[in-house]
């Protein structure tokens, strides 16, 4: 008679390490995740309880009014395209901070991408951004 | 004559202990996730210049649909100012950044207030944009 050898072993891969596994895992992709570097720019404003104790002041100060598409200096409107070169020579030869003041102001449509592009060209020529943003009143009516 | 008894061997069952530090780690995972702004759809405006930036503390969005966002948590335009100014308590000039990320096509009725805020809360603004690629985005 022959004898049959019990071959049928269980074979079970050992699970004790699984957690640390996912463990590692999840460590790994959240700190991929949190490494993403910003990229941008710094911007410089004075703090707005300032501003209205130098509103007199501000009259000489040069203003930049932005609309959706068309940007002017002065009330004198100028192309996109020499915006940058224009702001540079108006602010050349100042050297005080408080001359170097631009007034910045906007319609309410305007688009962020816009408004970027124009202050950046003003602080890359020099210019030190206020923001002149229009008041909300409520007006009670009888 | 003494019957030994037999001993038992008493083991703790490993078999779902991947499981249960999984299922720990998504919960923390997801906890973290709400707490940051990375779930927020925008699209950062381009310039041609960029400089790297460290993300400290304090971030504001404002989303695709004009939302706000003060650390992934949506907030009021009123509120922005006091909850920065409070997150930002008294650090010191140089760490009282706060990352603006504003959607390329919001208007200035929407982040010109958004700026004002983060000026009023003494902080130091920080335009979160993307370098300008030759093609320009319609």
């Amino acid at each position: 008679m022959k004898l049959r050898r019990n071959n049928n072993f269980l074979i079970e891969p050992a699970s004790a390490a699984t957690g640390d596994i996912a463990f590692n895992l999840i460590v790994f992709f959240l700190v991929c995740a949190s490494t993403q570097p910003d990229s941008g720019r710094k911007q410089i404003l004075p703090r707005s309880e300032n501003q209205q104790q130098k509103q007199t002041e501000q009259i000489q100060n040069l203003e930049v009014s932005l609309d959706r598409n068309s940007v002017s200096i002065n009330t004198e409107k100028i192309p996109l395209t020499d915006f940058p070169s224009r702001i540079k020579r108006k602010l050349q030869g100042k050297a005080k901070p408080e001359d170097r003041i631009v007034v910045v102001k906007s319609t309410k449509d305007v688009p962020y991408h816009h408004w970027i592009a124009i202050t950046g060209a003003i602080e890359d020529g020099g210019g030190i951004i206020t923001l002149q943003l229009e008041e909300e009143r409520s007006i009670q009516v009888p | 004559m003494k019957i030994p008894r037999k001993k038992f061997q008493a083991t703790v069952p490993s078999v779902a202990m991947g499981d249960i530090a999984f299922n720990l780690l998504i919960f923390f995972v997801i906890l973290a996730r709400a707490q940051d702004d990375s779930h927020i759809k925008w699209e950062p405006a381009s310039t041609p210049k960029v400089e790297q930036v460290k993300s400290i503390g304090v971030s504001v969005v404002v989303d695709i649909d004009s939302k706000l966002y003060l650390n992934g948590q949506e907030i009021g335009e009123s509120q922005l100012s006091a909850a920065i100014e409070k997150l930002l308590g008294n650090a010191p000039a140089g760490k009282r950044s706060v990352l603006l990320k504003v959607h390329r096509n919001t208007t200035a009725l929407r982040f010109e207030p958004v700026i004002e805020a983060v000026s009023q809360a003494g902080g130091d603004l920080v335009h979160i944009l993307e370098e300008k690629s030759l093609q320009p985005k319609k």
